[in-house]
């Protein structure tokens, strides 16, 4: 029966099985009652045999002996976990297309426009604990897209996905990546500009340069045109638009980075131009410029132990977030790849043993602190009354690796639930056999021989890999 | 009698179909066909009547109609008539397709059609590189004749909608019949419609991804508002203003702008159809969607708004051989190849307004297969002959030229030994513009 399970678990991997299960699984209730677990607020330690309240979306109440309604639904958290949902600043799930590379600058593009909520990475991340995402353009070039904050509300349309109230973002990146470093010279084909980190520089100052003399057209124009009808009106430039937001405040920048020179640049540059770095994405070597990055300001989201994979990747050491948080740096633990975003609980977990961090702020990693980063501390990051009920229940302490997820909630609907998910394959297998019969799905009698399904690389430690998700 | 006549006619098909434009269009234009099942689409069908054709346009049809003294008559026993079907997604007409370049060859531009350097379609002077043309037109490239065109002629299709082969601003499509000796004599109504696809361009150049496609649009459209707006503060008052720079491609975006020109988006997926909607929903365009594969899943939306569908009969279907060993086919393929026949049932029942087309079916002997098989899951006959002929005529617009069998209309008629869905039953003659076809029976493709 075992062997069976777990084959029918590996078919439903292969296949994408979860994916119809789940628009049929999202349960409403208005209130849950979780009872008698270990709550790890993140921000206000850990309370032991403690009640959670869910009502209307959002945490109602914590403490001992919570009554709910008659029709709640009652779960009981006995030797389980309570952990806020996890929030990953560096995702490219659930887009179609991770890179418009053809330019230097493409602040034009924006990474909600190829959203694809079917993608069952989402399902998978779920089942980790994961409620929120920050879709990040890839980085290909400098100046890249504009990045979208999700809720996984998995089944739903797309427009239910978008995290209301999150701060707009853009990717930036610098490096080996944006210089085409991988790009083979073909003779007589013209490289993109820049092909050096001071063409980089020069790339992302020109574009600021350039918004800020459209940012003055348009002011102009706007008093000018007071007094004179007749003025044709400036062009509207997609591309310098979200610039200007940057300068005035209005939108973060996410710069995927590697070396102490680089960040040290962008901050000089920041600094030149007014505005902030809201994270250093990577930053492998954060920790050599913790107290420059920690005085700008600026957050770092960052792997937990993973190095050397190419040049400008091989002074990482596991120490870089215990040092950054120690320096004052905001740090997030994100996972910039479908697989790993299953296990960032693991990630957490692992800064405890490089490094000495708390157990709280090494939950922070995953929690608070990339709210912070991505401007919505107020609505998720902690189990706070009032905070938007995303949350997840384990089994297990989730910094162990033998614990998983039993129960993922957003806004107080359950988006996954390992019992459910169980008990439907049987029916699932079923639906399958029916599909495989129907005419359509018929093997010809003579074809051509199957192709072997495109599998998508699990996991890339870099987000210049162009996947087109099928 | 009959008999001597119909020999008449067919001699006389046959030297029409061999004798020059001039001998053609002095040659006998009234037709009358007789004793055949008239489905009119507009009306209730005759059992048995008359269907009379003169100078081009349906003339009258219906029981109680003679055939005129000096018409040449088709014994219809047995036959039924149906209004021309149209075909309303095709690349028809087109010059042929080249093969598309070798990625990563860089530079060079690339001609429109199908992206590839030598074809001079892309339009003279423009501003846009190729496949961000909007003031490409269809109507300067088509030719009349060729094996496409008759190989839809022979499975009944009369009437269709053509337009450029590729692009993100693929240009402007024509209506088109597919008969008549030159492309202006083809042509219905052109420009019909602005078209977009959301493939990127493969020239190594701007917009190379599916997201700088939507920039590049979005982009074009602002910049083509801007233009309006320009054109009009000059032409008002052009003394003391500089005068703005012409730009052909912005001015082919303007109809659609104000919503005088739809725009038809091909889209399969719901997340493509979604995403088309959003798009049109910003720039308020009068929007058509082609493809429509999982319309169905976004039947309320398309209802609420009005969006029309031009629905592709191109149905997936498993085209391997089973190999035991070989991984299993992904659930949603699975789904997706069932749940394509039931689409257009869906959309019925939904109250989304659909056309049917072809959808580069490679061996368009499908078509009216792949039809049946639609009927088989869910859609009524009924529906499935509207989609085919009065529905696309309402959506691009033709309603009062073609679509029905009434009088006045064009004389499109498509005419069936057997009923038309009927697998077993043949396609034995067509009128265009009131010119008839003899047609030789289908020739039976290599069975798959």
């Amino acid at each position: 029966m075992k062997q069976f399970i777990a084959k029918l678990l590996l078919v439903a991997i292969i296949a994408g099985l979860p994916l119809s299960s789940v628009r049929a699984q999202k349960q409403t209730a208005p209130e849950t009652l979780i009872r008698n677990a270990t709550v790890l607020t993140v921000t206000r330690g850990t309370l032991q045999n403690t009640d959670v309240l869910l009502r209307n979306g959002k945490i109602a109440a914590v403490g001992k002996n919570l009554n709910a309604s008659a029709n709640a639904r009652i779960i009981d958290g006995t030797g389980k976990y309570v952990m806020p949902g996890i929030i990953d600043c560096h995702s490219h799930s659930m887009l179609d297309t991770i890179n418009e590379g053809t330019l230097s600058v493409t602040s034009m593009v924006r990474t909600a426009d190829v959203l694809n909520t079917t993608d069952v990475d989402l399902y998978r991340e779920l089942a980790g604990g994961v409620t929120t995402l920050n879709l990040l353009h890839g980085s290909a070039n400098p100046i890249g897209g504009l990045n979208t904050v999700v809720k996984i509300k998995y089944g739903r349309p797309a427009s239910e996905f978008l995290f209301p109230g999150a701060m707009p973002g853009i990717k930036f990146a610098l490096g080996e990546n944006v210089k085409r470093s991988s790009t083979p010279n073909l003779p007589g084909v013209t490289r993109r500009y820049p092909n050096t980190r001071m063409g980089v520089e020069e790339t992302i100052r020109d574009a600021f340069i350039r918004a800020r003399d459209y940012k003055r057209t348009w002011d102009e124009y706007r008093e000018a045109s007071k007094r004179d009808k007749n003025l044709i009106p400036p062009r509207r430039d997609l591309q310098l638009e979200p610039l200007v937001e940057i300068l005035e405040g209005k939108r973060y920048v996410h710069a995927h980075c590697y070396i102490v020179s680089e960040i040290l640049m962008l901050i000089n540059l920041a600094d030149e131009f007014g505005f902030k770095i809201k994270t250093f994405q990577h930053a492998l070597e954060g920790y050599k410029v913790a107290k420059e990055i920690a005085a700008h300001g600026a957050g770092a989201s960052i792997f937990a132990d993973s190095w050397a994979y190419k040049i400008e990747a091989y002074d990482a050491i596991p120490y870089n977030a215990a040092i950054m948080t120690r320096a004052g740096v905001v740090v997030s633990m994100n996972s910039d790849s479908d697989e790993r975003a299953r296990r960032l609980n693991i990630e957490a977990a692992k800064a405890m043993h490089w490094g000495d961090l708390t157990e709280e702020q090494a939950l922070k990693l995953i929690t608070l602190n990339p709210a912070i980063q991505l401007g919505i501390q107020e609505r998720v990051g902690s189990i706070e009354v009032g905070k938007d009920a995303d949350i997840a229940i384990w089994n297990g302490h989730p910094f162990s690796v033998y614990s998983r997820v039993d129960t993922t909630f957003i806004d107080g609907d359950v988006y996954f639930d390992r019992a459910q998910d169980l008990a439907q394959r049987p029916e699932l297998a079923k639906k399958r056999a029916a599909l495989e019969q129907a005419e359509p799905n018929r093997p010809r009698p003579k074809g051509e021989s199957p192709q072997t399904p495109r599998r998508r690389p699990s996991g890339h430690a870099d987000d210049d890999i162009e996947v087109e998700k099928p | 009698m009959p008999k001597v006549r119909l020999c008449l006619l067919v001699a006389s098909t046959f030297l029409l179909l061999n004798s020059n434009a001039n001998a053609q269009r002095s040659a006998i234009d009234t037709y009358a066909i007789t004793n055949a099942r008239i489905v009119t689409v507009s009306g209730p069908v005759i059992d048995r009547g008359t269907v009379v054709v003169r100078n081009g346009l349906i003339a009258a049809a219906g029981a109680n109609v003679n055939a005129p003294p000096d018409a040449r008559v088709i014994d219809g026993s047995g036959l039924t008539v149906y209004p021309g079907l149209i075909d309303s997604y095709t690349n028809l007409g087109l010059p042929e397709a080249a093969p598309s370049p070798s990625p990563g060859g860089g530079g060079g531009g690339g001609g429109f059609f199908a992206l590839t350097p030598p074809r001079p379609a892309s339009g003279p002077n423009s501003t846009q590189p190729p496949g961000l043309q909007p003031e490409v037109m269809v109507e300067d490239v088509i030719r009349p004749g060729g094996n496409e065109i008759e190989a839809s002629r022979n499975i009944g299709i009369t009437t269709a909608l053509t337009l450029p082969r590729a692009g993100i601003w693929m240009g402007q499509s024509a209506l088109i019949n597919l008969a008549g000796d030159t492309p202006q004599q083809m042509i219905v109504r052109s420009p019909l419609a602005m078209h977009v696809g959301f493939t990127p361009l493969r020239t190594g150049g701007y917009p190379g991804s599916l997201l700088g496609v939507f920039a590049a649009l979005r982009q074009m459209m602002l910049d083509a508002q801007r233009y309006r707006d320009a054109m009009q503060i000059y032409e008002r008052a052009p003394r003391g203003v500089r005068r703005p720079d012409t730009d052909r491609s912005l001015a082919a975006l303007v109809p659609v702008l104000e919503g005088r020109m739809p725009v038809v988006m091909l889209a399969n997926s719901e997340r493509e159809i979604d995403r088309a909607l959003d798009l049109a929903e910003e720039f308020k365009l009068r929007l058509i969607i082609a493809g429509g594969r999982e319309a169905d899943r976004v039947a309320d939306r398309l209802a609420k708004q009005k969006v029309p569908v031009l629905l592709s009969l191109n149905l997936p279907k498993r085209t391997t051989a089973a190999i035991p060993e070989a991984d299993p086919e992904p659930l949603s393929v699975l789904r997706e190849r069932v749940e394509a026949q039931q689409t257009a049932g869906k959309l019925a029942k939904a109250g989304v307004r659909f056309a049917f087309q072809s959808g580069s079916l490679t061996n368009m002997s499908d078509l009216l297969g792949n039809a049946s098989r639609t009927i088989e899951n869910g859609l009524s006959a009924t529906d499935a002959l509207r989609a085919f002929t009065i529905w696309p005529a309402e959506i691009l617009g033709v309603q009062n030229q073609l679509g029905s069998i009434e009088p006045g209309k064009i004389a499109n008629l498509t005419i069936v030994r057997g009923d038309l869905f009927d697998r077993n039953s043949r396609v034995t003659h067509v009128f265009i513009d009131g010119r008839p076809f003899e047609l030789k029976p289908a020739q039976e493709s290599p069975k798959q």
